[in-house]
């Protein structure tokens, strides 16, 4: 069969919530990726097949953001376009759904990638304020409508009442209940996974960020936003050049506030920024004379328990490895996603637990993973995550890093909210 | 035959249908066929109904015939026409079956008249549809009935407006003010016609004659008080004349027209209108404005000669170098058009200001509900920033904007010229600056174009495209429809020093400089200027392009003419100084609120020669080394003719069109007479500037015209 080639990508620069981008919906992010992508290949977008964007808070003003990025990214008309929602791995999921369209011979090249603007997730109206306003607006003549009116008071006036922030809905497990962090508290304890561990594993996130600023600009777009395009944005915002070990000490925990351990230090940052690469059957990339950075040698994707769900690539990866027929040494790079630092932990854990691949059948495919290599430029916890964006991000930094070291063989995973874990193996 | 009727189901139908025409026109002829098919169906009575409608695409009637009313020479000629007419008109009004005009196209002038007689019009969905009075641009007042019967209407604020802004409006806006009664959609169209009209035979759908449609409020009061249309008719006579500054007398007459017939009945009401028409279609404005109206057509329609099997290359992506004031517009220019554009420049502060220009011309675009907010932002979104040249292998053209310095512009060229595909044409924006010079640093110089801007870009009709010896047909013929489809009317110059524009106009502002120097108050020179109808004064404009710029420009004319084109000594020193103008807030003028002379220039001026100024002299001395410099334009060939520069002048810098152009002025005052004033000036000033060059000399002694017999 023949190979996926991924020919190159850009992203955006990543920035936390309310900062640079905070005026930029997640549709002019990707299209701005979009834009630029084309520019840079110089690819005739005629050659596109179909454009697939991953993206999680999806806009209400933006319905199959996708069709609106590529149409606002100068994709002709008649390419379609569809939208992916896999929660943490839309991204991921956008490529696979590239990889299985070229398997099955449904086309050649997919402009495929990821946007997410957390900026803008919106807050909504609770239900009951809803039904009211409902009425208020069948309400006819101002009698009706003032008795409408004299029952908003005085629940209403009370925000949190009233409002529910799309944020927090979003990172809330709707069938256990428990929120993202809560999840990786489980995985604290259950694991026994310490503070300092946690705090240590986000302090050289930082620190490979800040080291590696002039590589990752490589896949950066630079972005002078609007609608004021006063000063250019060039690099993520999120790494702290001098991140201490006392510093991140100091912060609270979040999520359990006598007995944990996960803190807005040892946890990604809320963060906007949109990626996007361009995939074609190997066949369809030497037609073009294109040089791919790499291919997408296999995809695979696990389900675990809602409660427990960054334990997800601790499953996704065994998987993979077996579905490309490799084990853990092959493996040359990893980008394993930076959720929140006891989730990785425990996944490395797990991973090295003998237990751990008996029970589940990985036998082989299980092992340590050197920690050198893994998210050598930094991960999540600096750079940020933006959600429906870091699967594509993961991609490209991981080809560009295999590119840059002259590696042959890398491995992207993530952990999914709602209990999943997905991962990919590259290749070059 | 232009018209033809038809009966079907007891309607009858006149259908338009000019012979040999795309359009139709309503002439006399038309006009006297017309009156005898209303005979006929006044004495049948098998007609229920009568419709109008025209068998063109995209056109209902597009006026009455230009060239009739360009021949009348007597105003009781002019009156008669316009009676003729009004007559034929009142008589499908007194029809006593309802009259219904279905207008699927254009309906200006005497065609909008037309409906208006009519006692329903109903539109379609089509968005070529445009119906106005557009008479004022030409100099007289609508004729067949238009001043009395819109504003009965439509109401007087919005008839008013129409008639005298003279801008035709969309089949929407029709409906929305109550011009058209409904609109359908184009296909199935005489279904839908023929049910309206059935309706109204059914008696379901009812109409009463002028019953405009309610207003509340304020417009209320504007509309149906006396004291309400006092205020209307003050209103607009007070922005006219600050529009037009007085040169322009039709839309006043309108006015007058309107505030007559407004009150009085149909007769006596068509009689003043009439009466208005005949006065104004003999006056001399009228005809030039008629001819500028003419020549502007011509060169919307312009083509490279002998080119008509070369088809334009497409222009789908361009590259746009330099993000200032005229790389930011063009930017904007070429996205609003659908043409993805690449911004290069050396910082993205400098990236940051294209976008800002472009921003805001979209931003007043919305706010003037001009553009929905989802179409700016997608118009906006043609445009992306690069510091590389990234995206450049694959352009249809390269706009060059970066700063007027050939070493510059050369080296831009030769790196262009290494990193575009094979096929894009290169072009560069430029005031003055030889095109040939950055040619000859590419690789193809076949593909290399000169293209001149006016500030500001989006606003500005006028571009000249300009060509060097080594331009291919291809390269011309693929920029001219570009400039086209930019909306922008184009003149095409070979390369030369200042082409036409700047070179002419830079006369005249050196020439100004002089006078001043001379000792003349700098108000004054700019009123004389203004009074002759340009758009604003010689110093004032200095001010709002920028001493710098100017004197950059001077410098490279002089260098290519001589000693003419040498900076006055006030504008160098004034220069120096530091005052640019406009952009740094002081120039001749100190740019605060309210614009007030710059008290320093005085100072700088010092001993004046002290001639004494006159009036007269200084109007001469400003235009007629225009006249002059024109002239050589066309001795040195770079134009092929005299139109060519009146279009620059009067879309460039806004030459006054009641004058009709500057050459055409100028045939106006007689050659000879040119010559002997330029003469004249030259022996009283000891100024070689004015000798009368060859070109003009000639014509003299040929007893020619520019504008050859």
């Amino acid at each position: 069969m023949e190979r996926i080639a991924i020919i190159d990508g850009v992203r955006t620069p990543f920035c936390k919530m309310g900062t640079d981008f905070n005026d930029l919906g997640a549709q002019e992010l990707g299209r701005i990726v979009t834009r630029e992508l084309l520019e840079r290949t110089q690819l005739d977008p005629k050659h596109i097949d179909e454009v697939i964007f991953g993206c999680v808070g999806q806009p209400a003003d933006a319905a199959n953001i996708a069709r609106v990025v590529a149409l606002l990214a100068g994709i002709p008309q008649t390419i379609p376009a569809f939208t992916v929602h896999r929660n943490c791995a839309s991204g991921i999921e956008s490529a696979v759904q590239a990889e299985i369209k070229i398997k099955v011979g449904e086309g050649r090249c997919y402009l495929v990638g990821g946007t997410e603007s957390m900026s803008n997730i919106p807050f909504y109206l609770a239900k009951t304020l809803q039904n009211q306003l409902g009425s208020l607006q069948r309400a006819k003549g101002l009698g009706a409508r003032l008795a409408v009116m004299s029952k908003f008071f005085p629940e209403y006036l009370n925000f949190q009442k009233s409002l529910k922030i799309g944020l927090q809905l979003g990172l809330t497990d709707p069938v256990c209940g428990l929120n993202m962090g809560q999840t990786a508290e489980v995985l604290a304890k259950e694991f026994g996974i310490t503070r300092e561990e946690q705090d240590h594993l986000a302090l050289v996130s930082h620190q490979r960020a800040i080291a590696g600023r002039r590589v990752l600009q490589e896949e950066i777009v630079p972005i002078i936003p609007g609608p004021k395009y006063k000063k250019v944005t060039e690099f993520d915002n999120g790494p702290r050049e001098n991140q201490t070990m006392e510093a991140l000490a100091k912060l609270k925990t979040v999520f359990d506030r006598y007995s944990g351990t996960v803190t807005a230090g040892n946890a990604s940052q809320i963060t906007d920024g949109a990626a996007a690469i361009i995939m074609m059957s190997e066949s369809k990339a030497k037609e073009l004379n294109v040089q791919p950075l790499g291919y997408l040698r296999a995809s695979a994707f696990s389900g675990v328990e809602p409660n427990r769900m960054g334990i997800g690539p601790a499953h996704a990866i065994p998987k993979v490895l077996k579905k490309a027929g490799m084990r853990l040494n092959d493996i040359q790079a990893f980008e394993i996603n930076e959720a929140f630092a006891a989730q990785v932990l425990a996944c490395l854990k797990a991973l090295e637990s003998e237990k751990f691949a008996k029970d589940f059948g990985y036998e082989g495919y299980t092992g340590t993973i050197d920690r050198a290599k893994m998210n050598v430029n930094g991960g999540s916890i600096a750079l940020g995550h933006p959600v429906g964006t870091t699967g594509t991000r993961i991609i490209l930094t991981m080809l560009k890093h295999m590119k840059r070291n002259n590696l042959n063989i890398g491995l992207v995973s993530l952990c999914v909210g709602g209990g999943q874990g997905a991962a990919v193996i590259l290749e070059r | 035959m232009p018209l033809m009727f038809r009966l079907q189901n007891n309607i009858g139908f006149i259908e338009f249908d000019q012979d040999d025409s795309k359009v139709n026109l309503l002439t006399s002829d038309v006009i006297k066929e017309l009156d005898k098919a209303l005979d006929n169906v006044k004495n049948n009575t098998l007609v229920h109904a009568l419709v109008f409608i025209s068998k063109k695409k995209d056109v209902f009637i597009a006026g009455a015939d230009i060239k009739e009313i360009e021949k009348i020479v007597e105003p009781k000629d002019g009156m008669a026409k316009a009676k003729a007419g009004q007559d034929v008109l009142n008589k499908i009004e007194d029809l006593k079956i309802p009259t219904i005009a279905v207008v699927d196209g254009v309906a200006l002038g005497g065609g909008c008249e037309l409906t208006l007689a009519c006692l329903y019009r109903v539109s379609t969905f089509n968005d070529k549809v445009r119906i106005g009075l557009p008479e004022v641009n030409l100099g007289f007042v609508p004729g067949f009935g238009g001043t009395y019967r819109l504003p009965r209407i439509v109401g007087l604020s919005e008839g008013l407006k129409m008639i005298l802004a003279g801008k035709p409006i969309d089949s929407n806006k029709a409906l929305r003010i109550g011009l058209f009664d409904q609109l359908f959609p184009q296909n199935g169209l005489a279904t839908h016609v023929h049910k309206f009209v059935s309706e109204i035979l059914a008696g379901n759908i009812k109409k009463k004659r002028y019953s405009p449609k309610k207003k509340k409020g304020l417009e209320k009061f504007l509309d149906e008080s006396r004291l309400g249309n006092r205020l209307v008719f003050y209103k607009s006579r007070q922005s006219v004349i600050s529009a037009t500054k007085g040169f322009y007398p039709a839309p006043l007459k309108a006015i007058d027209v309107v505030q007559k017939n407004f009150y009085t009945n149909r007769e006596e009401g068509l009689e003043i209108e009439a009466r208005g028409f005949g006065e104004l279609a003999i006056t001399a404005i009228s005809k030039n404005l008629v001819h500028v109206f003419y020549l502007s057509e011509e060169y919307k329609k312009l083509k490279v000669e002998g080119a008509d099997n070369v088809a334009p290359s497409a222009i789908d992506k361009c590259g746009v170098l330099g993000a200032g004031i005229m790389g930011g517009g063009i930017a904007q220019l070429l996205s609003s058009k659908g043409i993805w554009c690449r911004l290069k420049d050396i910082s993205y502060d400098a990236i940051g200001k294209g976008y800002q220009a472009a921003a805001k011309i979209y931003k007043q675009a919305v706010d003037k509900r001009i553009l929905s907010k989802a179409v700016a932002q997608e118009k906006m979104a043609h445009i992306s920033g690069t510091l590389d040249y990234s995206g450049f292998g694959n352009l249809d053209m390269v706009i060059e904007a970066v700063v007027e310095n050939m070493d510059v512009k050369r080296k831009v060229f030769k790196e262009l010229s290494d990193v575009v595909g094979q096929k894009t044409i290169l072009a560069t924006n430029t005031s003055a600056l030889s095109v040939t010079e950055m040619a000859k640093a590419t690789k193809d110089p076949s593909k290399v174009i000169g293209f001149h801007f006016f500030n500001p870009v989006h606003r500005m009709p006028l571009v000249e495209i300009i060509t060097t010896p080594m331009t291919s047909t291809e390269t011309l013929v693929a920029s001219l429809n570009l400039v086209k489809r930019l909306g922008k009317t184009a003149i095409v110059v070979k390369d030369s020093c200042g082409f036409v524009v700047n070179r002419i106009l830079l006369g005249y502002i050196n020439e100004a400089g002089r006078i001043l120097e001379e000792g003349a108050d700098m108000q004054t020179v700019d009123k004389v200027a203004t009074d002759f109808g340009m758009p604003m004064g010689p110093f004032t404009l200095s001010d709002e392009v920028g001493l710098d710029v100017g004197i950059k420009v001077l410098h490279i004319l002089e260098q290519a003419f001589g000693d003419r084109f040498k900076p006055t000594v006030i504008f160098d020193s004034i220069y120096k100084k530091g005052f640019l103008g406009k952009k740094s807030g002081k120039g001749f003028y100190i740019h605060q609120k309210k614009r007030v002379p710059n008290p320093e220039v005085q100072g700088l001026l010092g001993k004046t020669a002290g001639r004494s100024f006159n009036r007269e002299e200084c109007e001469e001395r400003l235009i007629l080394i225009m006249v002059n410099e024109a002239a050589r334009c066309l001795e040195d060939g770079i134009v092929n003719h005299a139109s060519a520069i009146d279009v620059g002048m009067i879309f460039g810098i806004g030459f006054p069109a009641f004058r009709e152009g500057l050459l055409k002025y100028a045939d106006d005052l007689g050659v000879e007479n040119i010559v002997v004033k330029l003469e004249k000036l030259e022996s009283t000033l000891k100024a070689e500037r004015f000798k009368p060059c060859r070109y003009l000399v000639d014509l003299k002694n040929q007893k020619n015209k520019f504008y050859q017999r």
